[in-house]
């Protein structure tokens, strides 16, 4: 989908300075990628009663309405067949663990529950995003039409505490039965870092011998002085 | 002779002859499946070649803690290994390794063989039962249903051959095999039965023999992928010992009846009369050797049936084509 | 004596008394067949399975947690964990994605070692497959016949990324510095080790006759058929609705490969075929990955081939910072998609990542395909679905 790095192997005739029309042939390309995936994406939004679309490093957003969760899904999966995965994410200001978003105070609260179907012909994909409120958070469950969906639904209850009506084996997947929490979520912290922190945090992997990484051009032309 | 000192020196020599040889088969075992593996095997124990590491693994499992389960029945648990090496045991006395190498010429031989070797099922029956586990309980009904119909091909097979050679003594059959079948210029030729027709009741047998042995393929009471060990599973130490010696000395023991029964026995071609019983035992062994080592190489090729597939063989085939062989055997035996 | 009707009658009573309770089995987490730390509680009536729930997450480590709190480059470290059968496949996907989030280039030549070393990876978890599903089934030799050419495999790994399993070779904008390569006289080189290609051409001969073997010895083997064939069968809409993907999804009859529909890698500029059987047995579901040895085999001749000269790394910033966004990358694992959604916040941590893992989706079928099998199909068929609990539990 995105422009591939062969692109100026291919014009080779007009490269002198790599970096720089390598640069603008891929921002070209992917315009006019992402134009026609736009397309698609909009066309699949009227088809289905979608709400919106977003298409950004050629993946597509398709935002559904979550009262017509699996009438939406199910109608999709007529043309995307492949059932890939469902998750889901916490869109939260009190953060634990990791960083927060850009800006937090426009941040507005939310569950966002994914679903990727894709299509086997070739390569569209769509990921199928319904916005549920953090207070009660709750969403119809896909299990009924598409087995597949329950492993994935436990897993995103026991882990956000998201409740797929419908789905009638919500035992927990990988967490002890007696477990308390939901540990994906971004308010959950890391227990163990809160007792040390984590001692690999550190930005740069220093590349040996050599802090700068320039690659050579050859196998057997590497004897230039990098032995310092 | 006194008869008591016949008896023990019987006995010593039995026993150990099997558990000598049940060393040999698992080191043969051990190595055979190495190479044919792309592997060398035993390397290091004894010295040279790993001879020892059967001897090194006996003594190993001897001092292992001789574990038994909170629920097993501990009578049944304890006892049952020594049913099955028993019933092993006892297949011996009847086996000929000469005209007088034999611990006794029973006139009913092979029929005692058969009776006393299907005993095993009760102790495999016994330790799956009683080892208070799932995975042994199904291992032990799986020996008991797959035992019991491989018992059947295995009487109609050895039935065929008595029905030729007209008699169930074990040395009987062997001097059936040592007849002149025909002569041609002036050499008598004896031939064993597998070339006197019995090349089907052969093959019936030696299926039924590995199927006996719960060896690949068919060793699916034990069937590690399935079942963990079978009815294997909760034993330990010395008992584990005797289940495993049980097996190779089983082995030992059906492959000395098969040799006795298809090969000729303890009969070679050229071996004057006097001398059967000095190069008989090395004939014998030779055979045995021969059908221990086709069992092995069996083992080491093929994957596990299922137990459908596994019942399926044995009544919708084997047994008919057995009864089948009988008849025709039968009629050949009249009409000539 | 007797009156028949009353036999019967008394038979059919009997029958009734004798329906027993199914006795439940537990099978796993420590069980020879279940590939590490699955476990089945399964109700068998006799031989035959009649319900099986499957349990998982012995090994859950809460990679996707972890990730939050993980830079971009230390990631790369756990995700080739996460199917350690084939720790560099897993590892392209994810760093090809923040590529494309970072807006990275990649030179032509370290995608061409990205590639050979996917397939490499994919030859290497393939022989596993095929050495332990004859396992499964009884026939222990083939295990020996293809571990043994695997470790060629793991070798010519090792030999680029200084690690048999676990290689973490990729960074953002290409793969990292070989130790030893190049040249005798330096410690570090940024190319590959010196005679390299040679060595992997050659380990594709080798490829290419245990291939040969394991046709003779376990594919054409009429007791395998009989245990295979048929059993399980998996069809084209049961696979698309449990997300199955990869050889499991192509034995099924669907040609989906995402060699040929996504372009991490440059598999546009290679000939290759996509494996395909229609069965969805397990015998198909066997034979299909000893295919797509064949087909990695001919990849990696052609790659080897027409790798072009160049660096194996471009310059990057010192701190990687991805852009806010989201992105989903995936890729063709050996065992099917294997895709990362990365969302970020332009930190230097993904705020979440998920991990689209392979096994997982394709053991969801396990409770649905297991209905109404024999206990020895059992373990024939949860073989033949080429699971790794790490990726699984992830």
């Amino acid at each position: 989908m995105s422009a591939t790095p062969d692109t100026p192997a291919t014009e080779t005739d007009t490269v002198d300075t790599d970096a720089a029309v390598t640069d603008t042939d891929t921002v070209e390309n992917d315009t006019v990628e992402t134009d026609s995936l736009q397309e698609w994406a909009d066309a699949l939004v009227d088809e289905l009663g979608a709400l919106c679309s977003t298409v950004e490093f050629d993946t597509v957003r398709i935002h559904v309405d979550p009262a017509r969760w699996v009438e939406t899904i199910n109608q999709a999966r007529k043309k995307l067949e492949l059932f890939s995965w469902l998750s889901a994410i916490d869109w939260s200001k009190d953060v634990e663990v990791g960083d927060t978003v850009e800006d937090v105070d426009a941040l507005e609260e939310r569950f966002e529950v994914l679903c990727r179907l894709s299509s086997v012909e070739n390569a569209d994909g769509a990921i199928f995003v319904a916005v549920i409120d953090k207070e009660n958070p709750s969403i119809d469950s896909l299990m009924p039409t598409i087995g597949g969906a329950e492993w994935h639904e436990r897993e995103a209850h026991e882990m956000f505490g998201i409740d797929f009506v419908g789905n009638t084996n919500l035992a927990p997947l990988y967490l002890p039965d007696d477990f308390i929490g939901n540990p994906l979520l971004k308010s959950y912290p890391l227990l163990s870092r809160e007792v040390k922190p984590w001692p690999g945090d550190v930005d740069v992997e220093p590349m040996p011998e050599e802090p700068e990484v320039t690659a050579t051009d050859d196998v057997e032309s590497d004897e230039d002085g990098e032995e310092s | 002779m006194n008869f008591w000192l016949e008896l023990i020196i019987k006995l010593v020599a039995i026993l150990g002859f099997v558990l000598t040889g049940a060393l040999v088969v698992i080191y043969a075992e051990l190595k055979a499946g190495s190479h044919m593996q792309g592997r060398i095997g035993p390397y290091y124990a004894g010295g040279r070649w790993g001879w020892a590491q059967p001897l090194a693994d006996g003594l190993k499992f001897l001092q292992k803690e001789d574990l038994s389960p909170i629920g097993a029945d501990r009578t049944v648990y304890g006892f049952a290994p020594y049913v099955v090496m028993m019933s092993t045991l006892a297949v011996f006395v009847v086996i000929p390794f000469g005209p007088d190498m034999v611990g006794r010429d029973l006139d009913l031989g092979i029929y005692f063989i058969l009776a006393i070797s299907s005993l095993s099922v009760l102790g495999i029956l016994m330790a799956g039962w009683s080892s208070a586990n799932k995975y042994s309980l199904m291992g032990g009904l799986r020996a008991a249903a797959q035992l019991i119909a491989y018992e059947l091909p295995l009487v109609l097979a050895a039935a065929a051959v008595v029905v030729q050679a007209g008699t169930m003594s074990m040395n009987g059959i062997v001097a059936a095999q040592s007849e002149t079948w025909f002569t041609v210029a002036g050499i008598d030729i004896a031939m064993p039965f597998l070339l006197k027709g019995q090349i089907i009741s052969f093959i019936i047998f030696m299926i039924a023999v590995v199927a006996e042995l719960s060896r690949i393929p068919f060793d699916m009471p034990i069937a590690e992928s399935e079942l963990t060990m079978g009815y294997l599973t909760e034993y330990s130490g010395i008992r584990f010992t005797m289940f495993f010696l049980g097996e190779y000395a089983s082995m030992i023991a059906f492959s000395a009846i098969a040799a006795t029964l298809f090969l000729g026995g303890y009969a070679a071609p050229g071996v004057p009369d006097n001398l059967a019983n000095l190069v008989g035992p090395g004939v014998m062994l030779l055979k045995i050797a021969l059908i221990v080592f086709v069992i092995i190489w069996i083992r080491w090729t093929w994957p596990r049936l299922r137990e459908d597939q596994l019942q399926r063989l044995a009544w919708f085939w084997l047994i008919p084509i057995a009864l089948a062989n009988i008849g025709v055997i039968a009629i050949f035996k009249v009409v000539f | 004596m007797t009156d028949l009707g009353m036999i019967h009658r008394s038979e059919s009573a009997v029958s009734i008394e004798l329906q027993t309770p199914d006795m439940t089995l537990n099978i796993g987490p420590q069980h020879p067949s279940t590939h590490g730390v699955l476990r089945l509680i399964a109700k068998v009536a006799g031989e035959r399975v009649t319900d099986v729930e499957p349990v998982i997450g012995y090994m859950h480590r809460g990679y996707e947690k972890l990730s939050e709190v993980r830079t971009y480059a230390q990631i790369t470290t756990l995700v080739n964990r996460i199917d350690w059968v084939a720790g560099f496949a897993s590892e392209v996907p994810f760093i090809a994605g923040v590529e494309k989030l970072m807006d990275v280039e990649v030179p032509p030549r370290a995608q061409y070692v990205r590639m050979i070393l996917t397939e490499l990876a994919r030859i290497a978890s393939h022989l596993v497959f095929m050495s332990s599903y004859p396992l499964e089934l009884g026939a222990t030799t083939p295990l020996m016949y293809a571990l043994r050419e695997r470790e060629y495999i793991l070798e010519l790994i090792e030999e680029v990324t200084g690690g048999r399993f676990h290689p973490n070779f990729n960074r953002v904008g290409g793969v990292k510095p070989v130790y030893g390569g190049g040249s005798m006289t330096k410690k570090w080189s940024l190319d590959l080790p010196e005679g390299f290609l040679q060595r992997a051409r050659d380990a594709m001969d080798r490829m290419e006759q245990i291939c040969d073997d394991i046709d003779t010895l376990v594919s054409d083997n009429e007791l395998i058929k009989m245990r295979t064939v048929g059993v399980g069968v998996i069809p084209r809409d049961k696979a698309l609705e449990y997300g199955l993907t990869g050889p499991n999804l192509r034995a099924s009859g669907v040609a989906y490969d995402l060699r040929k529909v996504e372009n991490l890698l440059p598999y546009d500029e290679i000939d290759f075929d996509i494996a395909v059987r229609t069965g969805g047995d397990c015998y198909d579901r066997y034979v299909i990955r000893i295919e797509e040895v064949r087909q990695s085999s001919r990849i990696v001749r052609q790659a080897v081939d027409q790798i072009p000269s160049g660096p194996l790394q471009t310059k990057v910033p010192r701190v990687l910072k991805a852009p806010r966004g989201q992105v989903y990358s995936r890729g063709e694992n050996p065992k099917g998609e294997f895709g990362y959604y990365i969302v970020s916040e332009g930190a230097r941590m993904p705020y979440r990542l998920k991990i689209r893992s392979t096994s997982f989706s394709n053991l969801s079928i396990l409770k649905w395909v297991l209905q109404d099998a024999l206990l020895p199909d059992l373990v024939a068929i949860m073989g033949s679905l080429d699971f790794v609990l790490g990726d699984v539990d992830r």
